[in-house]
């Protein structure tokens, strides 16, 4: 009977966001769709490296290309890098510091049409692993797959890419942006794998024969077909990936088709995974003298900059040594050093370095305390010039934070409250809140507060370790709004018309249109990750949250309010 | 041909051996009392009988359990080509009963030229085994079932492995499960009502002796001399290499190599990785530069590695957290990580000192090598200064690693003596 009633209440509720969904869908397709037409298509295997090392000039060609090529089928030719092949010298010297590791891969990947046993390239972030493997293919003008477990989240999307890669197949309009198939499940897939790779491998066969008798068909070179499956440490936290990590490492034996290569790209050591990984190659992190090679790279004036590195390389790298943190730091010292100069060009003598020094002495310890962030890029500049978006997105960071007291985003007033009303509710224990919030506006309990005794210093003490152990504590949304509208009514009574011109609202007057408002303000807060929300207490059964702003950010918030947060603070 | 037309050509026969497992383990195939003579006559024996069979191989990986059933099966089909019909299924691919059942009926379809339906359910599907059972077993065809990764299939409520080993019970069917497993206690996963219906029969594949894994160098290594190579090309490599097998060094090497793990798959890594490297250093021959070579690239030590790649920073926050570990407090976090080097740095007057949030980078990408773990991975709602902790590396390692650092300040070297002491 009961449940009856609750499918009959739950009936229209399920319909209504049914058709909700529904039109959302249609309308999400024509969007897609239209955003298709006008954007132009980028390349599949444009990585952020490749396209910085052939900048623009590649991507404004391959886009003409794919354009003028949008309704012809792809051919095999499309499998590899396209483009004019590169010889290993220019190869190995574009890429300081990884000559063994370029070595090593072009032995293993062996001479044409042998066959490879599978791969496991692994080394730290920005080591050039992608990269490499891929202007090697370019090297070889093989045939060959790149699919990135980035942008492949699930098995399934995995799973298609290659396959829609493999049948030669685009997603356009005609076809209404499909895959060539769908598959969902490895076993379906190892099967039209399977297929996909004999009809491939029996068309290169078959160029191969033909291109000897007219030789201008076809620039692939050999009948192997490589699959390159980049971030393959992400498949970890995959709902499967008990499952569907052993299958991918074992792909190799189960397809049981010597033409296939599989090479498998990791941030991760073999040892973080729970299935046995393939044949290792390690890239290690480059040295110093390696850095100090690649900074040196396409620099303008490069005795000013080798001895602006002299100055800079050895302490920045007692801190990290990965590439991509180093030229954000970089870049803005760089600027910094060169400011009392007037040309660029001209070259430094000793007493000019020794002037340009001691300008750039305060600023590097500066900068080896600051975190060198690296803005996350737009989608679409991701193939354009990643550097010059970098550069001009730091230095007006740099600009920002000269005023640190400054809150760098808007936030409306009653979100302030908010947070600082979390962030009390968090940090102080909730026995005191009576006494902090009483008509007095908190001055009470701070009279309570001075009596120490030796035994509440004690307290105190393991009080604050156990703060720095567990973090900030937990609360149910009661307490918040408690303290929230404590607080707004304590503020507006303190300041009492002085602040004003904040646009100050008042709650009591009101607090049923207020409260909805809240809420929302509240869920907006927790999906910016300023407050989090745990998971449901298992006595009271209510959600209870926690705030993760850290103490400066919470003090900048209050100042902005005029908020004497540290009077309410219980230390 | 010239030499280096020669080597060429030499690596491409080695590679393509190495990456055929059939090609390797068939040097077992004519000793009598051999795993791949016993599996041999107990498929053979019952298909000509007519009669119902199960067999498990077990062993661990690299042993050849699939290469030496492949073997045996590729000949049973040659033998007796009309009556033997092959499924092959995989525990990673086939796992689920429904997929199972549904790769069973297709492969059966494409052997009979049957139509395959891929509409149909598990009902239909299961019941298309059962009269593809009765017939075959009516027209005295055998239907062999190979499981492999045998103990992916007896997860959940094995309803597959039941209804197989179920209808072969009848005195009408004629099937040989073949299950292949690196789980030598596979069998004792099964369910009683499974288990009683499985004939308990074993094969056991153990990693191979040190006079095997000589032949096994010698059978792979050496090359034809009926093939397209020039005939001196040849005779001189095949001598090099047989002085090399001699060599006591070469043994050395081998030995190292087995000592860690003496299946063939490690083997034939390890030969890969040195036929591979033929042709950059030693002008076309295997030397035994090459195999001293291969030898530390497959014997890596990642967590070692990881610590070469730190910054002085980092290797600053492992120590300290190795300090906190000895003092056995019950959980580390960032914070209390940030107060031990707060009191270092006070201490000793260190240089390097940095500021919290460049800590917290570091401490992130320690993380992400994973040197150091967070102890649980409930806690998303916390940030991550609060998380506990914990050290992925031992003691002996993080010193290790630390006297193999270049630069590596002294003073961590005397916080470590120290603790080591302690920990002592």
């Amino acid at each position: 009977m009961m449940s009856s009633k609750v499918v009959l209440f739950f009936l229209p509720c399920i319909l209504c966001s049914l058709i909700i969904s529904l039109t959302l869908l249609i309308i999400f397709c024509i969007l897609t769709d239209m955003g298709k037409e006008e954007s132009p298509k980028f390349n599949k295997r444009t990585t952020r490296s490749s396209s910085s090392t052939t900048p623009n000039s590649k991507t404004t060609s391959e886009a003409s290309k794919t354009t003028t090529n949008h309704t012809q089928s792809l051919s095999i030719n499309d499998l590899i890098f396209g483009g004019e092949s590169i010889t290993l010298d220019k190869l190995i010297s574009s890429f300081p510091g990884r000559r063994s590791q370029i070595l090593e891969l072009i032995s293993l990947l062996g001479p044409q049409n042998s066959p490879m046993i599978p791969l496991f390239v692994y080394g730290g972030a920005s080591t050039g692993k992608t990269n490499i493997v891929l202007q090697i293919f370019k090297h070889l003008n093989r045939p060959f797959i790149y699919c990135s477990c980035v942008t492949c989240y699930n098995p399934r999307i995995l799973f298609e890419s290659i396959l829609n890669q493999l049948l030669l197949h685009s997603k356009n309009k005609s076809n209404g942006y499909l895959s060539a198939k769908r598959c969902e499940k490895p076993s379906d897939f190892i099967n039209l794998l399977h297929e996909a790779l004999s009809t491939l491998l029996d068309s290169l066969k078959g160029d191969l024969g033909e291109s000897n008798s007219k030789k201008l068909s076809t620039q692939v070179n050999g009948k192997m077909v490589y699959l390159v499956f980049d971030h393959i440490e992400l498949v970890r936290e995959w709902d499967k990936s008990s499952i569907i990590l052993p299958f991918l490492f074992n792909l190799y034996d189960i397809l049981k088709m010597p033409e296939v290569g599989l090479i498998f790209l990791s941030k991760t050591s073999p040892d973080t995974f729970q299935s046995d990984p393939p044949f290792p190659v390690y890239f290690p992190d480059y040295t110093e003298d390696d850095l100090r090679q690649i900074f040196m790279k396409e620099q303008a004036n490069l005795k000013l900059y080798s001895s602006f590195l002299d100055l800079v390389l050895i302490p920045f790298c007692r801190i990290t040594r990965q590439i991509d943190e180093l030229s954000a730091a970089f870049t803005p010292l760089f600027k910094k050093y060169c400011e009392p100069l007037d040309d660029l060009q001209t070259l430094p003598n000793e007493d000019t370095k020794r002037k340009l020094f001691s300008h750039l002495q305060p600023f590097i310890s500066l900068f080896l305390n600051e975190t060198f962030s690296v803005p996350s890029q737009p989608l679409l500049n991701a193939s354009a010039n990643i550097d010059r978006t970098n550069r001009k997105s730091i230095a007006k960071k740099l600009g920002i934070d000269d005023s640190s007291d400054v809150i760098d985003f808007h936030m409306s007033t009653s979100a302030k409250c908010l947070l600082i009303s979390a962030f009390l509710a968090s940090r102080n224990p909730s026995t005191l809140d009576a006494s902090l919030f009483d008509s007095t506006g908190g001055c009470d309990g701070r009279k309570r507060r001075r009596k120490n005794s030796n035994k509440s210093m004690d307290q105190k003490e393991t009080k604050a370790h156990e703060l720095l152990l567990k973090g900030p504590g937990t609360f149910p949304l009661e307490r918040l709004l408690a303290i929230f509208q404590c607080i707004s009514s304590a503020a507006e009574y303190s300041s009492d018309g002085v602040e004003l011109q904040n646009g100050y609202i008042g709650v009591e007057g009101c607090d049923a249109g207020l409260m909805s408002d809240i809420l929302l303000q509240l869920s907006s807060l927790c999906n910016a990750n300023f407050i989090s929300r745990g998971g449901t207490c298992p006595l009271e059964g209510s959600v209870r949250y926690r705030s993760t702003v850290s103490e400066d950010m919470a003090l900048k918030v209050a100042r902005s309010l005029k908020f004497p947060l540290s009077r309410y603070l219980y230390r | 041909m010239g030499q280096e037309k020669a080597a060429v050509e030499a690596q491409m026969i080695l590679r393509r051996r190495l990456c055929n497992p059939s090609f390797i383990f068939s040097i077992f195939s004519q000793s009598p009392d051999s795993n791949y003579s016993k599996l041999k006559y107990i498929i053979s024996s019952s298909v000509t009988e007519a009669s119902n069979n199960s067999v498990l191989l077990l062993g661990p990986r690299g042993c050849g359990k699939t290469a030496v059933l492949d073997l045996v099966l590729e000949e049973l089909v040659e033998e007796h080509a009309e009556m033997v019909t092959v499924i092959k299924l995989n525990g990673l691919l086939h796992s689920d009963d429904n997929c199972a059942l549904k790769e069973i009926a297709r492969q059966l379809c494409l052997e009979n030229q049957l139509l395959f339906s891929k509409m149909a359910s598990f009902d239909d599907n299961s019941l298309f085994l059962l009269s593809m059972l009765r017939e075959c077993g009516l027209a005295h065809k055998t239907i062999i079932f190979v499981l492999d990764e045998f103990d992916l299939f007896a997860q959940g409520k094995q309803r597959l492995l039941y209804s197989l080993l179920d209808a072969m019970q009848s005195v009408t069917s004629q099937a040989v499960v073949v299950g292949v497993s690196c789980r030598l206690d596979a069998d004792q996963l099964l369910e009683k009502r499974v288990r009683s219906r499985f004939s308990h029969r074993k094969l056991l594949f153990l990693p191979s002796s040190r006079e095997d894994l000589q032949r096994v160098l010698e059978h792979v290594l050496l090359l034809p001399t009926d093939s397209r190579l020039p005939q001196d090309y040849t005779a001189t490599f095949n001598a090099k290499l047989l002085k090399l097998l001699a060599d006591d060094k070469f043994k050395e090497i081998i030995d190292t190599l087995s000592y860690s793990d003496s299946t063939v798959g490690h083997l034939v890594r390890f030969l890969f990785h040195a036929v591979s490297h033929m042709n950059l250093n030693s002008g076309g021959f295997l030397s035994l530069e090459i195999f001293k070579a291969a030898l530390p690239s497959l014997q890596r030590q990642p967590k070692l590695e990881g610590l070469k790649d730190c910054s002085i920073l980092e290797l600053y926050i492992l120590v300290c957290m190795k300090r906190l570990e000895v003092k056995e407090l019950e959980s580390i976090n960032f914070n209390s990580i940030m107060k031990e080097y707060k009191s270092v740095h006070d201490t000793f007057r260190t240089s390097d000192y940095y500021a919290r949030k460049v800590c917290l980078r570091a401490f992130e990408h320690l993380i992400e090598c994973a040197l150091i773990s967070f102890e649980d991975n409930k806690g998303h709602g916390q940030s991550v200064e609060f998380r506990p902790v914990k050290l992925l590396i031992t003691w002996h390692e993080l010193y290790q690693g630390l006297k193999s650092y270049n630069f590596c300040p002294s003073i961590l070297h005397r916080l470590m003596d120290r603790e080591g002491v302690s920990a002592v």
